[in-house]
């Protein structure tokens, strides 16, 4: 064939023809270049699937070998199946039942604290003068005796020697060194302004002749110490009825407590065996697949042996759960002494209490105890329509992850993966970051593209853009360090008490977590605003001009409406920046697992919180890999990966529906 | 045409008749070091359409873009010697109000650029950043506006869609007539057909010559046959130098120069 043309062709048309050829081989040079390239961009899409594929399979699915080498996943072994498990086990041991108990108790503990803290703050209106004096004066002794104890030690060692005693000429050099030390000692001790001079001459003349073989406190602080309590006595007798009334709130719930501890008991005993039989199952099924691979019959045997040997007997659920139903008798029958105590405790509330503290604290109580009374009444229904047999299907497992309020790992009683707390706080953290950002960014990109001089844009850019170069652990330190004290110390400050959830409780918040998140993609947001603002043609910007508008009219009237949606872009850009953010969350956000109380309003956002990628990061390393656990962390990336893509999508989407005419 | 033509005239009433003249006295133009007018000297006579011809580069458009300061917008763009007065004011004086020079003098700009808003919106935009308020006094003005740049009839009925889904004509009209609401003294023209095809640019010429009854007009054209067609007076530029300034027939049947004759037939562009 390639002789033909050559035969009926022009020798000036000869070198028309020619084979392709590179290396010797008979290819084209542009073809290979061109499948190099197409190579580069498949590897990368392959890659975003390989990562999609790890997620899904060590998530909610597990890979299952078919036909003997394919994989294939399987949603057995996945998340959901192991979590539904770990939930039936949850039912079927009568955890839950239990948890119906647990969850009026957890409130009284709360209540409890606070009604405890409002009697507080009411007897201190009574007896906190006397008391301070008391205990000021006990202090300034330790003080004093503290400081002279190298005399002090030195003379109760010689008083203790008994082989030979010492002799008394030496004890009265010593007490005198004592004596002298004490009262170099009680000169230099400042006595604080609770005392009148003539007390404090008194006390310190009490002082002086403290010696270490003395027994007894000194006279005047033993009045100080009388006085002290007979106000304590005082006070006491005069909210008698609320002091009875909280004590005996306090004492109402022991009986319940212990049989909730009886039924904690037997119910973490089945768990306890449901546990290890399903590892022996495990286990056989493990020794089993050994053998169908052991390379001699005696191995096979050996295994297949120990297999028969391991105990995989079903557990008597039903036998073990009849003895904790009846505890629920039990329980009912301590139901209206308690219920009795409460109403008591709601009656016996002083209505108009003296400080402030308590007015709050029992404003809170007073709304809590009708909700808690409901809860107790509440968990006995709970308790007779509870059935330990009720099979939890699939689409629980995935819902109690999706939509379930608590993230409790390790723990003795039992382990829940419930996202919403993580999620929450990410959300949180995000819009807090959001909200910081966008005026700075937006502001900053419409000054450096309209008003900034060119010496000012060059100097300016380069220095937003620079703060992305920070790593974000640094900027974590930043926000221990400094961000965390700022907002400590701004919260203390007694005239911004009116802005929510002042003063703060804890440096690392949600609120700390967020100002260093906004510096973080201020530089994204600026840039990609400055583009935008920059890509609305001069033609607009000289039409309206011409029309007598002023630079600001028409920056706010035609460039920024024009830029909306690189604006809108450049916004969910630094959203999906924040949202994936781990460093800073993971060191600034205090990282308490709860949904933030969201009572608080906007103060919400100073309270400490954990997020999806937080998480990740500080359990993935500790957990046994493919326990339910590590799944569930899997699980979490899920999402975290679903966000992402929903926030590039819809970026995109705006940037479509806004586009500009080309100029 | 005759209902187009009595058209302009109903906003005869409510602008009184222009006789602001623009002086242009020895001006040199740089931008930065570089120098695109030499010495331009003319006075373009109020309610006169005045031509500025010349190839590409000549600072026509330069020029142009002086007389409503909108140059300013560009750094280091600035006159360096001479003056521009409007009506004997100093456009350039220290103390000048840009924005009161604007609306006296509007501008019509080479690509069509209505903002992307409704029709209704673009005309009333003048009105707008000017502070009015009086809704219906707005809603007068703009049909007065579009009625004045010939374009009522065509967009009446879709006032409130989008500007941009206007053909390349429509939109040159619609931004005649946004510099008309605004009730200029002078309007500016860069080559408002250069984008246009040549249905479009007839109305566009035939609508210019209305105009002049009320406005001074000073066009800026690369098309021979649009200056010939629709103005009094033409002035050629060369290099940045005003070569000939003269009656627009005069100018094209008997130039006074020789560059004038050479550019004129075409022999350099």
């Amino acid at each position: 064939m390639p002789n033909e043309p050559k035969a009926s062709s022009d020798p000036g048309a000869s070198d028309l023809i020619k084979p392709p050829r590179f290396m010797g081989l008979r290819i084209d040079r542009q073809q290979v270049i061109r499948a190099f390239f197409s190579v580069s961009a498949a590897v990368t899409i392959v890659t975003l699937f390989l990562i999609m594929w790890t997620l899904v399979t060590e998530g909610p699915f597990r890979l299952q070998k078919k036909l003997g080498f394919l994989p294939v996943p399987t949603l057995k072994g996945g998340f959901l199946d192991t979590y539904r498990w770990e939930l039936g086990v949850y039912r079927k041991a009568g955890l839950e039942f239990c948890d119906h108990v647990k969850k009026p108790l957890t409130e009284h503990e709360t209540i409890f604290s606070r009604l405890k803290r409002a009697v507080g703050a009411e007897l201190n209106t009574v007896s906190k003068v006397s008391r301070d004096r008391r205990d000021a004066a006990i202090l300034a002794k330790t003080h004093v005796e503290e400081r002279a104890a190298l005399q002090r030690e030195a003379l109760q060692e010689a008083l203790d020697k008994t082989g030979p005693a010492t002799p008394p000429e030496k004890i009265e050099e010593l007490r005198k060194a004592v004596r002298e030390a004490t009262a170099r000692k009680v000169a230099a001790e400042v006595l604080p302004p609770l005392f009148t001079d003539a007390e404090k001459q008194k006390l310190q003349e009490d002082l002086r002749g403290l010696q270490p073989d003395q027994e007894d406190f000194p006279p005047f602080i033993q009045e100080l110490m009388a006085e002290s309590a007979k106000q304590d006595g005082l006070a006491r007798e005069k909210f008698a009825a609320f002091v009875t009334a909280v004590d005996e709130f306090e004492v109402a719930a022991d009986p319940i407590i212990e049989v909730h501890d009886a039924m904690k008991e037997l119910a973490l005993a089945t768990k306890e065996l449901a546990v290890q039989q399903h590892m022996s199952e495990d286990a056989v099924a493990q020794l089993l697949a050994a053998a169908a691979i052991a390379k001699t019959p005696e191995e096979k045997a050996a295994f297949e042996k120990d297999a028969a040997q391991t105990d995989t007997t079903a557990i008597d659920f039903k036998g073990r759960i009849e003895p904790l139903l009846a505890k629920r008798a039990d329980y009912e029958k301590l139901i209206p002494a308690y219920l009795a105590t409460v109403k008591k405790v709601m009656a016996d509330m002083p209505s108009k209490p003296l400080t402030g503290e308590a007015r709050t604290l029992l404003a809170k109580a007073r709304k809590d105890l009708p909700e808690h009374i409901k809860t107790v009444e509440a968990s006995l229904h709970h308790m007779s329509g509870w059935k330990w047999d009720k099979p939890i299907p699939l689409m629980q497992s995935l819902s109690a992850f999706l939509f379930g309020g608590d993230w409790i790992t390790n723990s003795s009683w039992q382990d829940f993966y419930g996202m919403v707390p993580l999620l929450t706080g990410s959300l949180v953290i995000s819009l807090t970051a959001l909200l910081i950002a966008l005026p700075f960014s937006i502001a900053a990109a419409i000054y450096v593209n309209q008003f900034a001089t060119l010496r000012e844009q060059e100097i300016i850019k380069p220095l937003i853009e620079f703060i992305q170069a920070i790593p974000s652990v640094v900027l974590g330190f930043i926000g221990i360090s400094v961000v965390g004290d700022l907002i400590k110390s701004t919260s203390d400050v007694a005239w911004l008490q009116w802005i929510p959830g002042f003063p703060v409780a804890e440096r690392l918040n949600m609120f700390n977590a967020g100002c260093l998140l906004a510096l973080m993609a201020i530089p994204t947001m600026f840039s990609l605003a400055e583009d935008a603002i920059n890509n609305v043609p001069r033609a607009f910007s000289e039409a309206s001009e011409a029309l007598g508008a002023t630079k600001i009219q028409t920056v706010f009237k035609v460039i920024v409406p024009a830029a909306t949606s690189g604006i809108l872009a450049a916004m969910l850009l630094g959203l999906g920046r924040i949202i994936g953010e781990t460093m800073v969350v993971l060191l600034v956000a205090g990282n308490r697992i709860a949904i933030p109380d969201f009572s608080d309003g906007i103060g919400t956002v100073f309270q400490p919180a954990h997020t999806l990628t937080g998480i990740i990061a500080q359990e993935l390393g500790e957990v046994s890999r493919g326990s339910p656990h590590w799944q569930a962390l899997f699980m979490v990336g899920i999402v975290l990966f679903a966000i992402s893509l929903f926030i590039n999508w819809a970026s995109r989407l705006v940037v479509r529906k806004f586009q500009l005419p080309k100029i | 045409m005759p209902a187009t033509l009595e058209k302009p005239a109903a906003i005869n009433g409510s602008k009184p008749p222009t006789h602001l003249t623009v002086k242009i006295d020895g001006v040199d133009f740089a931008y930065g070091a570089r120098q695109v007018l030499f010495d331009v000297t003319m006075d373009i006579a109020a309610r006169e359409i005045t031509a500025f011809i010349g190839p590409s580069g000549c600072g026509k458009s330069t020029l142009l873009r002086c007389i409503n300061r909108i140059n300013d917008l560009i750094e280091n763009a600035a006159i360096t010697k001479g003056r521009i007065t409007l009506g004997g004011v100093d456009i350039n004086h220290r103390d000048l109000d840009v924005i009161a020079l604007r609306r006296k003098v509007g501008m019509v700009f080479q690509k069509y650029n209505p903002f992307p808003r409704s029709i209704f919106e673009n005309v009333a935009y003048g009105l707008e950043v000017a502070g009015e308020k009086d809704k219906k006094r707005i809603t007068e003005v703009v049909e007065e506006s579009l009625r004045a740049a010939t374009l009522w009839d065509e967009v009446k009925d879709r006032l409130h869609e989008s500007a941009l889904g206007l053909s390349g004509g429509q939109q040159q009209r619609l931004c005649i007539a946004r510099t008309l609401s605004v009730k200029p003294e002078v309007v500016l023209m860069d080559e408002p057909c250069a984008a246009l095809d040549p249905i479009a640019t007839a109305r566009i010429e035939e609508l210019i010559v209305q105009l002049k009854k009320q406005y001074t007009i000073v066009i800026v054209t690369h098309n021979m046959e649009q200056a010939v067609r629709v103005s009094d007076r033409t002035a050629f530029f060369y290099l940045g130098k005003l070569m000939e300034f003269n009656d627009t027939m005069k100018l094209f049947t008997a130039p006074e120069k020789p560059e004038t004759e050479r550019y004129l037939s075409g022999r350099m562009g």
